[in-house]
């Protein structure tokens, strides 16, 4: 009962933010200086063109219903198309979304076992010049931007040939051992982020959860310290580490976009940025209301899970 | 500022001393000239180009340190704005609670939930890219970070005794929120303000390298890493110079808020032996 | 004969961040074995510090100075940490002061308990002995929906499951209601003495003690300065500190007589103290007091650290 009334609140919250999402995003849309036609057919647009575009976009409805159109379109899996090739910025989308998917998951899984692994062992470990170092290395470790990390790894390896390539990206079913050569270097890259950053929140978590005093009591009954941290640490400490997860996934779904830049990797990320420097906003919208789709979604699923580790959750106060 | 730690202490001299030099730079041209051709394209780090030259014969240096200062202005700006706003929508929804509150956290939500670099180039692409697009993207990214924690810290504050007892004696609106809610927040505010300046010198430099943010010929950070992109296997110390500026920068300013944080949390956790 | 415990003029600072404050000041105290004595004082005096240390529990940033404690004869500062973890599993028990938080949140009673008492026995019948009514219910239960007299009887069913020889309870019912305060301290007791378990009950309720305790030691900037039978400290102190206390105490004055509450405040030490730490306050005291630590001296069947003991003063 108690996680039923969790997940729906959770559930209720997630469909309103992502209703307020698409709200701003259609908003900004529409009252960008120019009009909406501009955007989409160009400043040098004729009055015609204009008229027919006006005409054909249903722009002379009252917004709200323009509105439930645009969303009944998007959320039926139509993003219309781009306005330079005119091809269905869906299908560019479905095709380039497996390579920010490879990427993001060959950075996110590795880092954050590894991150909360360092973690663990930074607030166990008591030895206060281990400490200091243990601080500045993840303070370090995120503050190393992807543009910066990911410049100097594409001098390295381009220069001194250390058996990953840089570039050269071709579909993981196609040529498995070639494609993971491709992106090891890129997800590497992102992974520094998420390595730091889970370090840094579970060194954290698990210095408060020691603060608790269960955890004394815990030591006066004379449990060993392994018992205590697998039975009492790890179970309360996972919670902020969970909600790490979003912070992470918001932090991947934005250098995805850099780093797919910097590589010159085709997903979803690269489509974006050229297409914002080609003003093809058809793209750019599609883009970002995935992205923010997909971090509500992360979001919901990080809050549900935590419902069922933290039992105070979900009780009517 | 009672007791900052050595890491902390450390982070906040660095930062001082790199806008003093940056301060020192610009108004006395320690440096050389950032516009003025000095030599070869592209030469490495030489006694007379400290850093190297650029694709177009510019010493690096003064580039280096005249987009320092663009970057700290701009994030500067970007985090007082969004201290004031998010300061004021924080304790107004933390003390107030209700409709109020509820509709703050909402909108806060709905910013929340695009991820930084993806509402920066929403942004850029509704204003031109440009210093205000940076400067706009940077407030954007950190409200709602800063307004959820404000917000937080406000709420914690209006349940005290004394606040309690100051509202009960008849103290209006204004001076609850002067004289008892604001001054508990302001440590918050502080610690925040320093993460959200970190954010926003990552920001700027994220933007202006997918060429969204400042434009060249004006220097940035940013505008100068993604230059050093360019030329990256002729010539990397484009890249090292200013990239290693923007990490320091973002380190300390890091460690410092770390600093500030414990500062204001402080915890000892025990030994499981 | 091997003391229960043996506190010997132990010496705890606290390391903060800008200063050392001085917890124990030379304190000493020894029990015997199924004896229940109560440690009493106001909070600073140094009380939760030597129950803590009872069981080498004292947090990082204390550092015992010198002193020994040990426990049936041996000293615990030498203990490798498997042998003091065995000590804290077979003979010693702690219950302390908030009961729900002392309960790991995330975790059902029921399985809190079998992890903290291993195969000891059935977890129904624990609860039963400590007087909880629906014992079913309680080990399904999470910590948050336990009252506080239901947790803090959780807790003392799984300080006592192992029959320790010795229980440190750290202000026990300090957090909880006064009506149930009484219940649980009877239960504590009565399990205690059946078990044949000795107490040690730090309080700053001194009419919880009189009815219970067979002695008190009082304590007073870091060190015991009186120690004896419950009903003669209580009846007639000897240090001036213990008077000041028993005055305090609501039952303890003839109707119409005031309550005295003690002028000044408790003394934080930064290092030893150079005389009496309780000189300051102190209505009877002399140069001596000031600049002469007290030794303990034996009166009557007590130890006082008073200087002016033989003149009776107080």
């Amino acid at each position: 009962m108690r996680l039923f009334v969790w997940s729906a609140t959770r559930l209720f919250s997630a469909a309103l933010t992502l209703l307020g999402v698409s709200i701003l995003i259609f908003g900004a849309m529409r009252l960008m200086p120019g009009g909406y036609a501009t955007i989409v057919l160009g400043p040098l647009a004729s009055p015609e063109q204009r008229a027919e575009l006006t005409a054909s976009f249903g722009l002379n409805d009252p917004i709200l219903v323009q509105y439930a159109h645009w969303i009944q379109t998007a959320f039926g899996g139509d993003f219309g198309r781009s306005l330079v090739s005119n091809d269905p910025v869906a299908a560019e989308l479905g095709s380039r979304l497996p390579v920010t998917l490879q990427l993001t998951l060959m950075s996110a899984i590795p880092g954050v076992l590894i991150g909360a692994a360092l973690g663990i062992l930074i607030a166990v470990r008591r030895g206060t010049r281990g400490r200091a170092l243990g601080r500045i290395a993840s303070a370090l470790g995120v503050s190393l931007p992807e543009y910066v990390v990911g410049g100097i790894a594409v001098y390295l390896f381009s220069r001194y040939a250390l058996g990953l390539t840089v570039g050269g990206y071709v579909p993981f079913g196609e040529d498995p051992a070639t494609n993971l050569a491709a992106m090891v270097l890129p997800a590497s890259v992102l992974a520094v982020f998420v390595v730091s950053a889970t370090a840094r929140t579970t060194r954290d978590a698990v210095l408060n959860v020691l603060h608790e005093p269960y955890i004394t009591t815990a030591v006066s009954r004379g449990q060993s310290p392994w018992s205590i941290v697998r039975h009492h640490v790890l179970r309360n400490a996972a919670i902020p580490v969970l909600v790490v997860a979003s912070t992470v996934t918001a932090y991947l779904l934005g250098g995805a976009v850099i780093v797919e830049y910097l590589f010159n990797l085709p997903g979803v990320g690269s489509y974006v940025v050229q297409a914002i420097t080609r003003r093809d906003y058809a793209v750019v919208q599609a883009g970002v209301l995935l992205a923010a789709a997909l971090f509500i979604f992360t979001n919901m699923v990080v809050d549900l899970l935590v419902g069922v580790i933290d039992p105070r959750l979900g009780v009517s106060k | 500022m009672k007791r900052l730690d050595g890491i902390a202490r450390s982070g906040l001299v660095f930062l001082l001393a790199l806008v003093v030099l940056v301060v020192v730079a610009q108004v006395t041209g320690l440096g050389g000239d950032p516009e003025k051709i000095v030599g070869p394209r592209l030469a490495p780090p030489g006694p007379e180009w400290w850093l190297g030259t650029d694709s177009l014969g510019r010493s690096t240096l003064p580039r280096v340190l005249q987009g320092t200062g663009t970057s700290l202005l701009l994030s500067a700006v970007a985090v007082l704005a969004t201290a004031v706003v998010a300061t004021a929508l924080g304790v107004l929804a933390g003390y107030q609670g209700g409709a109020l509150n509820e509709i703050v956290m909402r909108v806060v939500d709905v910013l929340y939930s695009f991820p930084a670099i993806i509402l920066a180039i929403l942004v850029a692409a509704l204003v031109n890219p440009g210093l205000d697009a940076a400067v706009a993207s940077i407030v954007l990214v950190t409200i709602p970070l800063m307004t959820r924690v404000v917000r937080a810290a406000a709420l914690t504050v209006s349940h005290r005794d004394y606040v309690t007892s100051a509202i009960i004696s008849g103290a209006r609106l204004p001076r609850v929120l002067g004289r008892h809610i604001l001054p508990n927040v302001a440590g918050t505010v502080a610690v925040q303000g320093t993460y959200a300046l970190s954010i926003g010198i990552l920001v700027e430099g994220g933007l202006s390298f997918l060429g969204l943010g400042v434009q060249p010929p004006q220097a940035s950070l940013g505008v100068l890493i993604s230059e050093g992109t360019v030329y990256l296997t002729y010539a990397p110390w484009l890249l090292l110079g200013p990239g290693v500026v923007l990490v320091l920068a973002i380190l300390s300013i890091n460690v410092l808020g770390d600093g500030l944080r414990d500062q204001l949390d402080p915890r000892t956790s025990r030994s499981l032996t | 004969m091997t003391h229960l415990l043996d506190v010997r003029d132990l010496v705890v600072d606290y390391v903060l961040a800008d200063r050392r404050v001085r917890a124990l000041d030379g304190a000493s105290l020894t029990m015997a074995s199924g004896e229940s004595v109560a440690l009493v004082g106001e909070s600073g005096s140094g009380k939760s510090t030597l129950g803590s240390a009872a069981g080498r529990l004292l947090p990082p940033s204390a550092d015992l100075r010198s002193g020994d404690i040990a426990v049936l004869g041996e000293s615990l500062a030498g203990l490798s940490n498997a042998r003091i973890r065995q000590v804290r599993r077979e003979r010693l028990g702690f219950v302390f002061q908030d009961p729900i938080g002392a309960l790991d949140p995330t975790m059902r009673i029921g399985r809190q308990m079998r992890l903290a008492q291993g195969d000891r026995g059935s977890i129904r019948d624990q609860l039963e002995r400590v007087r909880l009514n629906d014992p079913e219910r309680v080990m399904r239960a999470f910590p948050h929906q336990l009252s506080g007299g239901m947790a803090q009887r959780v807790g003392i069913a799984m300080a006592l499951s192992a029959r320790p020889r010795l229980l440190v309870a750290d202000e026990p019912t300090a957090a909880l209601d006064s009506q149930v305060r009484q219940d649980v301290l009877d239960t504590v007791f009565a399990l205690a003495a059946e078990a044949g378990t000795g107490i040690l009950l730090l309080t700053h309720d001194l009419s919880a003690v009189s009815r219970r305790c067979s002695r008190m030691a009082v304590m007073y900037g870091g060190r015991v300065v009186e120690d004896g039978p419950t009903a003669e400290v209580l009846s007639s102190p000897l240090h001036p500190y213990t008077a000041a206390l028993a005055r305090s105490v609501p039952g303890n004055t003839a109707r119409g007589e005031r309550l005295e509450s003690i002028p000044g405040r408790p003394p934080v030490l930064t290092s030893e103290s150079a005389g009496c730490a309780f000189a300051a306050r102190c209505a009877f005291a002399e140069d001596r007091c000031r600049n002469e630590r007290p030794v303990p001296t034996r009166v009557d069947g007590r130890t006082v650290l008073c200087h002016r003991v033989a003149e009776g003063v107080s």
